[in-house]
């Protein structure tokens, strides 16, 4: 409880630096969230990136349907696949035409239907990853009745590029910025520890534990980190009320970025525990 | 309760204190005088631990100083109540704060800290000063209130350096007989001075040093 008082009476003395410090902690974990929602958002909308793609399998020439029951039953028990459907060449061309309208004449120039039978195969939108959907299509290219397997490979390998550099860069960012705020805790409560190192010394003289000395700069690490964190916080509030809300009535496209408001609550407690971690290394090395 | 047996301290050539032997009994009150510059401070940091000697053996409060965990040294700090000769007040807390810190340390609870700092002060004759900052005191109001710092945690041993040095006569008077209502109630008491008035009368023992050296022990 002493401690306590001590740590607030501290923390009111020093009220510049401290608030210098909250204020630059405010700001790096604001940062810090900004980079996470940015993060989430893309690997949320990439989740169900599988779900939107569909996997057209071209059937060669000439398939008994007997083979193709076969690799209509083996593709349906993969588990990523979510459903399967037969489009024959006829229901193609039919399709073809209705697309193309009044263009329809191209296609007279045809005696034959120049299209095939095929599978358009859906993946399932949970829980499915780039690889499973490779190892699938690698699967049903090697069957012996497939033609081809068409997909959109070139976009769905540059947004996964995309998302492991954002990720790698995400985490990069994370890294640097929790060290700096650790930095900057650490030395406000170095600082604070030299400027009252006579008290300290006082304290030891009367018989003061090492817990005794060192409880007031805990707390006062934390404290410093909780009051970032809620700075951080604010900030973020005030992003969501003042900024994001507006874009999105402006422009609606940008509805489905989520900012999950749960980090309201995170930041002071990662703020704390940063300061904990800061002020423990500060002290962490002098004798007392 | 004290001993020293051969202790030596020297900083950085200049010697302090040079094969001390000296023993205080539980009970006692003892004095340590010599000139300026003699070593009685220098001995009083090696008796509250928070210095080591070059050589020789230091035993207080039943410890072995050398043998002593630095985890058990605060508790051992609460064992001895010091009168520092720069007293070591804190310039940035009330008398009232200067004095609770020690029971604030020992983890008392406010009510009796309060009880206990008035009583104090009382006993010091400065209850009016209770909201005062210390630099607001005259030297020898500071240093009452250091002298009541250091009894407010009942020690068993009190280790006083000069503490009448900035005190009329009168409030000497006043605090030599704290310290023998003190030492009447069992405390062990070592105070250095200069001032032979202080022991001139009271058959106790006195302990003369001399730059650095034990001269000689006379029960005056
Ligand atoms: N930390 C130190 N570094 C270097 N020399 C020191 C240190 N502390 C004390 N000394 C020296 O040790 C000698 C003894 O000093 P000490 O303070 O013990 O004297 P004293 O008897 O208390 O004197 P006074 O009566 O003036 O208080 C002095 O010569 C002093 O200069
Ligand atoms: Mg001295």
């Amino acid at each position: 409880m002493f401690s306590l008082k001590l740590a607030f009476q501290s923390i009111v003395r020093e009220k510049w630096m401290n608030l210098l410090s909250m204020l630059s902690i405010g700001v790096m974990l604001f940062i810090l969230v900004a980079v996470a929602i940015i993060v989430y958002n893309v690997e949320k909308l990439t989740v169900r990136l599988p779900e939107r793609l569909t996997v057209m399998v071209i059937l060669k020439e000439g398939v008994t349907s007997e083979e193709n029951k076969s690799v209509l039953a083996a593709i349906k028990a993969d588990p990523a696949v979510k459903s399967i459907v037969f489009v024959s060449k006829e229901k193609a061309l039919d399709d073809l035409k209705k697309s193309l309208k009044k263009d329809d004449f191209i296609l007279k120039g045809f005696v034959e239907n120049p299209l095939f039978d095929s599978f358009d195969v859906k993946i399932k939108s949970e829980g499915i990853r780039i690889d499973e959907v490779k190892r699938l299509i690698q699967k049903i290219k090697s069957m012996k009745a497939v033609e081809d397997v068409e997909y959109g490979e070139l976009l769905m390998d540059s947004i996964y590029a995309l998302k492991r550099g954002l990720r790698a860069l995400g985490l990069s960012i994370g890294i640097i910025f929790v060290c700096s705020v650790t930095f900057i805790c650490y030395t406000t409560v170095k600082i604070l520890f030299y400027r009252h190192r006579d008290e300290i010394e006082v304290y030891k003289l009367l018989g003061a534990t090492r817990w005794f000395v060192r409880a007031p700069f805990f707390l006062e690490g934390s404290i410093i980190g909780i009051f970032g964190g809620v700075l951080g916080s604010g900030m973020l509030m005030g992003f969501y009320h003042y900024f994001f809300r507006r874009l999105v009535t402006d422009i609606p496209m940008f509805a489905f970025i989520s900012i999950p408001l749960q980090f309201l609550y995170l930041l002071p407690v990662c703020g704390m525990l940063l300061g904990l971690g800061g002020s423990v290394l500060a002290l962490g090395r002098l004798k007392y | 309760m004290i001993e020293l047996e051969n202790v030596s301290k020297t900083f950085g050539g200049q010697v302090a204190l040079s094969n001390v032997s000296l023993k205080v009994e539980r009970g006692d009150m003892a004095f340590i005088t010599g000139p300026s510059g003699a070593g009685k401070t220098t001995l009083f940091k090696l008796l509250y631990l928070a210095d080591k000697p070059d050589t020789g053996t230091i035993t207080i409060a039943g410890c072995n100083a050398a043998d002593v965990k630095s985890s058990y040294i605060p508790l051992l700090r609460r064992n001895i109540g010091v009168v520092f000769q720069d007293f070591k007040l804190l310039n940035n807390k009330t008398v009232y704060d200067n004095i609770a810190l020690t029971l604030r340390i020992r983890g008392f609870m406010e009510r009796e800290i309060k009880e206990r700092v008035h009583s104090v002060l009382k006993m010091v004759n400065l209850r009016h000063k209770v909201d005062n900052y210390p630099l607001t005191l005259s030297g020898g109001e500071q240093q009452r209130i250091t002298i009541a710092r250091s009894i407010v945690g009942e020690p068993t041993v009190m280790l006083a350096d000069e503490p009448t040095g900035n005190l009329d006569e009168e409030n000497e008077k006043e605090i030599m007989r704290i310290f023998k209502q003190i030492n009447a109630k069992g405390t062990t008491i070592l105070i250095a001075t200069h001032n032979r008035m202080l022991y001139k009368n009271t058959a106790r023992k006195v302990f003369t040093l001399e730059t650095g050296q034990l001269k000689d022990e006379e029960e005056e």
